[in-house]
């Protein structure tokens, strides 16, 4: 049994104080290299989950430890520290609109590796990889304001995924997909699970991933 | 055979460098936090009973009167009057009040020391002014507080402002609040994805700029389309 690399312990957390928790009391535990799917209907609080997991909001009770490490604010405030973890988990919003703010494709697929140190010449090899992987060599020099909504959700994904991290967090990865490019995205989820990576998906479509989910998660 | 290049199936060694300067970006964030603060508007009407066109009506008047007033007793029953309708607020929305009328009369009195200084005569009437301008920005807040954005756009569509005004004022702080979400949400998911070190911010943060403007125009563009294609005639009459 992997061990687990996430753990979330009795979290409770609400946006306002005056306003309902939006999560009360609850607990996640996710394997390294394992595929949770999240399911639940909308406003049950899966968002608010991956921005925890994310790093990105913070519980008023409880405790969320990231590979043995407590997910704080104070700990997520030391900038070495939030790169070192954002490093290890990518997020894919739920609208891809948010995440693409380059001028061009390629450029937003670049930004993350450029970032990490690489030479050039690596760069340009997982951009190339990315490119080829998503089908997007076409549209390497567009701006991706000007793409399809599908399109739009390949290359934000393929930005998250130049970056190489551990986990991979999807909130409604296929939302907005033709069945064929969910049927693919499906497959490169399988794959990236096989390699080791752990990924955790909320989505209404869970049946898309069923065969390679570890755990299924309902948010009520 | 695999989709996957070799190196998304090893993990990276990585160790992120050191990188200071988040100036710019802290700074954006909090321009987005401002504008996203617009959006408790939204249901913050305290005064249902009185229609946004009697508040409309009594703040203009009472802030011509007080600008114009140099009768000290009128000024102090005004004053009286609006610090009486203060002291109903519950302390916790007080400061919420407070704090603009606060600075707004703090740089006033600011600009007034030099004259002050060489004119100690006039001390009395600079705090007056002083005074003056605390009272019209505190009766501006409090009808921002008191009434909700499409109650005010409506009252001033019924005073008879141009239609094309209320409209593009309307629509502007509809849309400052959804763009400012979109502004924070771009420069999130941005950091989450700024791992390193990070040599060309300014051109990121541009280009969140950018991207908040196009997606601007496009949000503006599909909206009064749809609002044609359910009957608007440019004859705006508020929401």
């Amino acid at each position: 049994m992997n061990m687990k690399l996430i753990e979330l312990d009795n979290i409770t957390f609400r946006y306002e104080k005056e306003e309902p928790a939006v999560l009360k009391d609850f607990s996640l535990a996710v394997a390294e290299g394992s595929c949770v799917i999240i399911e639940g209907d909308n406003g049950s609080g899966k968002t608010t989950l991956f921005r925890i997991l994310t790093g990105l909001s913070f519980p008023e009770k409880g405790e969320y430890s990231f590979d043995g490490t407590n997910i704080t604010r104070e700990y997520m405030k030391d900038n070495a520290n939030s790169k070192k973890f954002h490093k290890k988990i990518g997020y894919l919003f739920q609208s891809p609109d948010v995440m693409l703010f380059n001028p061009r494709v390629y450029d937003e697929i670049a930004f993350g590796p450029r970032q990490m140190g690489l030479s050039d010449q690596d760069v340009e090899a997982r951009v190339a990889d990315c490119l080829e992987m998503f089908n997007l060599r076409d549209l390497a020099d567009k701006a991706p304001y000007h793409l399809s909504g599908g399109q739009k959700k390949r290359v934000a994904l393929a930005a998250v995924l130049a970056l190489n991290p551990d986990v991979m967090i999807l909130d409604e990865p296929y939302a907005g997909l033709d069945k064929k490019t969910q049927e693919w995205l499906t497959q490169i989820l399988i794959e990236l699970k096989a390699s080791g990576k752990t990924i955790i998906v909320a989505t209404h479509s869970g049946e898309l991933l069923s065969e390679a989910a570890d755990e299924i998660i309902v948010m009520k | 055979m695999s989709m996957l290049p070799e190196w998304m199936r090893e993990t990276d060694n990585y160790v992120p460098p050191k990188d200071g300067g988040t100036f710019a970006i802290k700074t954006i964030q909090t321009i987005g936090k401002i504008m996203s603060r617009l959006k408790t508007q939204a249901g913050h009407e305290k005064q249902k009973h009185l229609p946004a066109l009697v508040k409309l009506f009594a703040m203009i008047l009472l802030i011509v009167l007080t600008s114009v007033c140099q009768n000290r007793i009128i000024l102090m029953v005004i004053a009286a009057a609006v610090l009486g309708y203060l002291c109903t607020w519950p302390a916790k929305g007080l400061w919420g009040i407070l704090k603009t009328p606060m600075a707004a009369s703090a740089l006033t009195l600011l600009l007034f020391i030099p004259a002050m200084l060489m004119h100690p005569a006039g001390i009395t009437n600079n705090l007056i002014v002083v005074a003056k301008v605390f009272l019209c920005v505190t009766m501006v807040t409090v009808f921002n507080h008191t009434t909700q954005w499409n109650h005010i756009t409506l009252a001033l569509r019924k005073i008879h402002v141009p239609g094309i005004f209320v409209f593009t004022l309307d629509i502007t702080l509809k849309y400052i609040v959804l763009l400012g979400n979109l502004m924070q949400d771009l420069l999130t998911s941005m950091q989450l994805r700024a791992v390193g070190k990070h040599n060309r911010k300014y051109s990121s943060v541009g280009g969140v700029m950018g991207v908040t403007f196009i997606r601007g125009t496009e949000m503006n563009e599909q909206m009064y389309e749809a609002m044609r294609c359910r009957g608007f005639t440019d004859d705006y009459k508020g929401l």
